[in-house]
């Protein structure tokens, strides 16, 4: 083994995607939060409406964390749909029914697609040009959020070469200084802004999520601005009792909005299961044409998320999801 | 084990995966269906120290089943008990680490060299029709040591040529091209399971090596649209018996989610297996 550098291995770029991407700028991210992000322990509880409101603009870059049916930060995803947000770029990473709401709502002008749920009204917003998407895969992106929130420029990641994905995307294929290997790099993902649905939040952010995920610390830690919704507020006493189950701190939380049964119709784990029924409905809106109805039936009347729970699903449905919901092991700190 | 006598053609190809599953190995199951389904069933019938995990990062959990509709992951019957529980990062680095043997994967189309589209049929970009994209698959695909890939036995889906490579295969079927993608060295498909048959790579190229007992080579070959490699003996495989149907049926895919959607039944009409 010799300990000398390999000082001779130049990086030399073999290959790259043609893909547009979102802006990679790991300094200008430090001066946002320099700037912006408040680290003074200050209450932030507000409602979806003002969150969106404040922190959701036109054009904005989004995450949101899990997917519609699973843990989904619906309450906060509705608003974004009555407020007519529009041309956003979405993180498409273990999405599902949520991209072809958000298309057919004219919300969403771009994808990296990780996978969405390649639907009717995913298929003609494509056909009709008014919606761009860029190739990626779910870890790719995942990965990519990771490196935006170490405050890295790109990451190298050992899946994605060769494949025609790559080709559509930002990545590129570099020897590596250190081994002299062919090795993948992609653009780290700073959103412009990240929503997360958590089961527990103190009103300063401190946000406690339980079981498996898909990269809500991450995103919380990459994205500008971050609106945590969660099911329950709880003191910041409780949080302090058990720092250890704190999954995003507050300083990374930008919004919290008190959301329960915020994740309907879908599950937010060891709280309540989905609605089947719910489940089948959106689905259905969503692989036939059923989008616009299913908004007008589901957004669109009502004033809040809380208002929708209250007038269209009910409090008896509501019980027994969260009867319906057996396991609690590993749902609480 | 009892012979069954009727069944559907994506539970043979459930029933064959199942098989190959081994003890002491860990699996990464692609999304819910048919890759998660196969695991579970190899795992319950023949395999109990097999391992899985799935994108959301647990590990090795004991689900409840049956599944509630469209929570094959997340959920809290699909996570319980298991020995840990992680984020789509922590799956995809224990992958990219060497820990994952097996990937269990299905696909829209797949070609001579492993390579899958689960991305676009037709000219990219052109008037072709857009699927969902790669999802884990990509991951799965390039990290996990051994990949075992399920589709159907149809000539549009069986090409010389994907249209687009969503998740890697041997690529262009050259030595090292994975390594010279940047890719783990000594990864890639291993196995290729349909309702009809099985195929190996005889290297990097698909190779034919067993089939069920109501279908010919040639019916096969007939429905690949070029012709792979065909092993000097093509084994044949043993029906799905009664006791994988029952479990798939009453514990697993109890709603016909992965049954209903293609292929035809196959019954036993006193002396041979018939496809309706």
């Amino acid at each position: 083994m010799t300990l000398s550098p390999s000082s001779s291995r130049q990086i030399e770029i073999l290959r790259q995607g043609s893909g547009a991407y979102h802006p990679v700028d790991p300094d200008g991210f430090r001066h946002y939060v320099r700037e912006h992000k408040n680290r003074a322990l200050q209450p932030r509880l507000m409602t979806a409406r003002e969150a969106v409101d404040r922190f959701v603009a036109d054009g904005d870059y989004l995450t949101y964390e899990c997917n519609y049916l699973m843990r989904g930060p619906n309450a906060v995803f509705h608003e974004l749909i009555r407020q007519e947000k529009k041309d956003l770029w979405i993180a498409g990473k273990f999405t599902y029914v949520d991209v072809a709401l958000l298309v057919d709502a004219g919300c969403a002008s771009k994808i990296d697609c990780g996978f969405f749920l390649s639907a009717p009204a995913v298929e003609r917003a494509l056909k009709e040009g008014r919606l761009q998407v860029y190739e990626y895969s779910n870890v790719i992106m995942t990965l990519r959020i990771q490196a935006g929130a170490m405050g890295l420029p790109f990451l190298p990641v050992r899946s994605f070469g060769g494949t025609t994905g790559f080709d559509h995307s930002g990545a590129k294929l570099i020897s590596d200084p250190y081994t002299g290997d062919p090795i993948t790099i992609v653009p780290a993902l700073n959103p412009d802004v990240a929503i997360i649905h958590a089961h527990q939040a103190d009103i300063y952010g401190n946000a406690r999520i339980f079981g498996t995920g898909i990269s809500d610390v991450e995103a919380a830690l990459a994205s500008r601005k971050v609106i945590v919704s969660a099911e329950e507020i709880v003191d910041t006493e409780e949080i302090r009792r058990n720092p250890g189950a704190t999954s995003i701190p507050y300083y990374a939380v930008d919004a919290v909005v008190s959301s329960p049964f915020g994740s309907y119709p879908g599950t937010c784990p060891g709280y309540y299961g989905s609605d089947p029924e719910g489940v089948f409905e959106v689905f259905r809106a969503v692989m036939g044409n059923g989008v616009p109805a299913y908004l007008d039936k589901w957004v669109r009347p009502f004033e809040t998320f809380e208002d929708m729970l209250e007038q269209q699903v009910g409090q008896a449905k509501l019980d027994a999801m969260r009867a319906n919901e057996v396991l609690k092991e590993g749902y609480s700190a | 084990m009892t012979r069954a006598e009727a069944f559907s053609d994506r539970e043979v190809a459930m029933c064959q995966v199942a098989r190959l599953v081994e003890n002491g190995r860990t699996y990464w199951a692609a999304g819910g269906g048919t890759p998660l389904y196969s695991v579970l069933l190899g795992k319950k019938l023949y395999a109990p120290d097999a391992q899985y995990i799935t994108e959301d990062g647990v590990i090795a959990p004991e689900p409840m089943l049956p599944f509630e509709p469209m929570m094959t992951m997340v959920a809290s019957r699909a996570v319980y008990r298991a020995l840990a529980w992680g984020t789509m990062n922590s799956a995809g680095i224990h992958a990219q680490l060497g820990y994952m043997d097996y990937g269990v994967l299905n696909t829209l189309q797949v070609d001579q060299h492993g390579n899958i589209n689960s991305t676009f049929l037709g000219e990219y970009g052109g008037s072709g029709r857009r699927f969902g994209g790669p999802g884990g698959a990509d991951t799965i695909a390039a990290c996990c040591w051994r990949t075992i890939l399920i589709t159907d036995q149809e000539r549009r889906k069986f090409v010389r040529e994907v249209d687009f490579i969503s998740s890697p295969g041997f690529l262009d079927g050259t030595p090292g091209a994975r390594e010279r993608a940047g890719l783990p060295e000594g990864t890639g498909p291993w196995r290729v399971v349909t309702p009809w048959a099985m195929y190996d790579y005889a290297p990097r190229r698909l190779r034919l090596i067993a089939r069920v007992p109501w279908v010919t080579v040639d019916e096969i070959l007939a429905e690949c649209e070029w012709k792979p490699l065909v092993a000097d003996e093509v084994q044949v495989l043993e029906p799905p018996t009664e006791e994988e149907l029952q479990l798939l049926r009453t514990e697993l895919d109890v709603r016909g989610q992965t049954t209903d959607a293609a292929g035809s039944w196959i019954t036993w009409d006193g002396e041979k297996y018939i496809r309706a």
